[in-house]
């Protein structure tokens, strides 16, 4: 049992067998084709079309067969001949114009894994598609940003659907000689396949794969030009969308990636806790990122000449989600307010012993530029702030004074309580750190801590480098700057500290010092020269008078 | 130079005039042209001619109506136009000049 096609031409119908439609059709299409450009190309097609119906209609009359066969088909090729024969050059000059073809980039559903990006990008640059694939497996396991980019690709780019767009992908012009080399690729593949599998082939690879490296670098900076373009725009909009980046650690688009993801979850989870308020948060900053992401879909999408059947649907939807995304946001944020509504003071005293102290204070390592982060179901914030002032007392004294919002005194009380602040005495040396601790339950509600180290006069501090970042204006006689301060010896006095090992030299810089006093000295030289040598001349005149 | 596309290029240029001759004996079917163009072996495979006439209507030389036929669809009659007439007598004049000029210049000088 063969299948029968059924096909109209010129209001008649005619069966075909499945290999006689393939033929036809082809045939047929490619007449169209190159009658296409013509000026009354459809009339002429459609005189064509009424030739053959007759013909075949005078075949079926004479055979008194009920279905077109190959043999009818071919002899219609026969007859009316090739396409290329039909039209004259020389009174066409368009198609020889037109064969200059510029590329577009298209999907190529012909050699597809999933859309058929990848290929489709590989056509355009005349390389194996599965270098581009390699590029975009490496982006997504690096970053991530392979996977965005390819959805955005993916609905931008128009697929290559018609034979012309599939001739257009590869930069050929849309000519029959092409078209039949199109048509005549699939059974070429298979046999240059064969004659590749030898030695050869293994050479051959190499050395194309190294030309195609070459050709694609050069044209990747074009291209890649384009998509920095892209994603600077990209960029603008979620900076502008930035009080709620920041809820994510937006640091190089890095919250696509799994990796940004758990990062991410520090700064929002210390803030929103872990209940329904994070998942509001990150589903509203999710929904407010579609509106640029379909923004930019719609202008790549006129870049590559896709035409979206539903941009205004996309447009709508991209609006309506960055409007319900804002919402969600408020909410949730709305919502920490009276979380922050009360503020409670603990204050604990420590005791040191002797006199002389030498100040460094421990540094939070793995920073990640926040705030706080989340170690060991605690919560570590960097919010210490650090003042030497004089006591009446004859004892050395350390106040820590931490403070923290709630919804009520009494929790916000539980939670300033809830500090905990390593420091500690040995001898001399006296640690402090540049971070506190509280349990991660407890949240980030405006916790700090003020830590106020109260000498005696005639006590002796010095200050180590490392508590530069907690250091807060601290009162000296100098009257230096918090940083100036760091590496030198102090001395309590009634007026506040003063530095015992400060020369005045110090306050220039040495290098700069020896560097002026060699110019001088210099400049003192060559006018004495200079003044030498005119006495030298106005000597030599009174001689030779 | 390859001698079929010479060949070709011969045949092209007398085509038109040879269609217009054919019609100016009377009115004729694409089909019937192509037979007549076949026989002389002036053209090889049909679909030549069709961009052709519709050429030659477009520029007013030719005229047609609509026949029916038993064979199949409806068919194009040709015929030519005055204008495609006085076109025809203009070139038959030019052909017998040229086809002088050839025959002169190619002949063997007696």
């Amino acid at each position: 049992m063969n299948k029968t096609i059924n096909i109209n031409l010129a209001g008649i119908i005619f069966h075909l067998d499945e290999v006689a439609y393939e033929k036809f059709k082809t045939y047929l299409s490619n007449v169209k084709t190159a009658l296409g450009k013509e000026e009354s190309g459809e009339e002429i097609i459609a005189d064509i079309e009424a030739r053959i119906a007759e013909i075949f209609n005078l075949r079926m009359k004479e055979t008194g067969a009920q279905v077109v066969g190959l043999a009818d088909v071919e002899f219609i090729i026969e007859t009316l001949g090739q396409p290329e024969a039909f039209i004259d050059e020389s009174e066409n000059e368009a198609p020889k114009s037109s064969s200059k073809q510029t590329r577009r980039f298209f999907r190529n559903p012909d050699e597809k894994v999933i859309g058929g990006v990848c290929s489709g990008i590989g056509a355009y640059f005349d390389i194996d598609p599965v270098w581009i694939r390699v590029l975009f497996l490496i982006l997504l396991f690096f970053t991530g940003i392979g996977f965005i980019t390819y959805v955005i690709l993916w609905a931008s780019i128009p697929e290559a659907k018609t034979t012309a767009q599939k001739l257009q992908m590869r930069g050929e012009a849309v000519n029959l000689n092409n078209i039949e080399k199109l048509f005549t690729k699939v059974e070429d593949y298979t046999s240059t396949e064969k004659i590749k599998s030898g030695v050869n082939s293994f050479v051959s690879f190499i050395v194309n794969g190294i030309g195609s490296i070459f050709s694609f670098i050069f044209k990747f900076i074009g291209v890649l030009l384009a998509i920095a373009g892209a994603m600077i725009a990209f960029t603008l909009i979620v900076a502008l969308l930035g009080i709620f980046g920041s809820t994510w650690n937006l640091d190089g688009l890095n919250f696509i990636s799994l990796n940004g993801y758990i990062y991410g979850l520090d700064g929002a989870e210390a803030i929103f806790g872990s209940g329904w308020r994070l998942l509001a948060l990150r589903a509203g900053t999710l929904l407010t990122l579609l509106l640029p992401l379909f923004a930019l879909v719609v202008f790549l999408a006129k870049i590559f000449g896709r035409e979206l059947t539903n941009s205004k649907l996309l447009s709508f939807s991209g609006i309506a989600s960055f409007i319900v995304g804002l919402i969600l946001i408020f909410i949730s944020a709305g919502s920490l307010i009276t979380d922050f509504r009360e503020r409670a003071t603990e204050t604990d005293q420590i005791t040191l012993s002797g006199m002389s102290f030498d100040i460094t204070a421990d540094i939070l390592e793995d920073e990640q530029g926040f705030f706080f982060d989340v170690e060991d179901e605690l919560l570590h914030i960097e919010n210490v702030r650090f003042n030497i002032e004089a006591t009446r007392s004859s004892t050395a004294s350390l106040e820590l004074k931490h403070a923290a919002s709630g919804r009520n005194h009494s929790e916000a009380r539980a939670r300033a309580q809830s500090f905990d602040y390593p420091t500690a005495q040995e001898g001399e040396a006296l640690r402090l750190s540049e971070y506190f601790t509280v349990p991660k339950e407890s949240l980030y509600r405006g916790q700090d801590l003020k830590v106020t180290l109260r000498l005696p006069v005639g006590a002796t501090v010095y200050l180590d480098e490392s508590i530069e970042n907690i250091m807060y204006d601290i009162r000296n006689v100098q009257d230096m700057y918090d940083g100036d301060m760091l590496g030198h010896q102090w001395e309590m006095t009634p007026e506040g500290l003063s530095c015992t090992d400060c020369a005045t030299i110090e306050y220039y810089d040495a290098d700069d010092f020896e560097e002026s006093i060699e110019e001088n000295l210099e400049e003192m030289e060559e006018s004495i020269e200079e003044k030498l040598e005119a006495l030298e001349l106005e000597l030599k005149k009174l001689k030779d008078r | 130079m390859k001698i079929e596309n010479t060949k070709a290029q011969m045949r092209k240029g007398v085509l038109e005039y040879c269609i217009l001759g054919i019609l100016s004996n009377g009115d004729a079917y694409a089909s019937d042209i192509i037979e007549r163009l076949k026989g002389a072996e002036l053209i090889v495979v049909e679909g030549t001619l069709y961009p052709l006439l519709t050429r030659l209507k477009n520029a007013d030389l030719l005229e047609y109506r609509w026949e029916e036929s038993n064979a199949g669809p409806p068919r194009k009659y040709y015929s030519l136009s005055a204008q495609g007439r006085a076109f025809q007598l203009e070139l038959k004049g030019t052909w017998e000049n040229l086809n002088n000029a050839v025959e002169q210049l190619t002949s063997t000088p007696s």
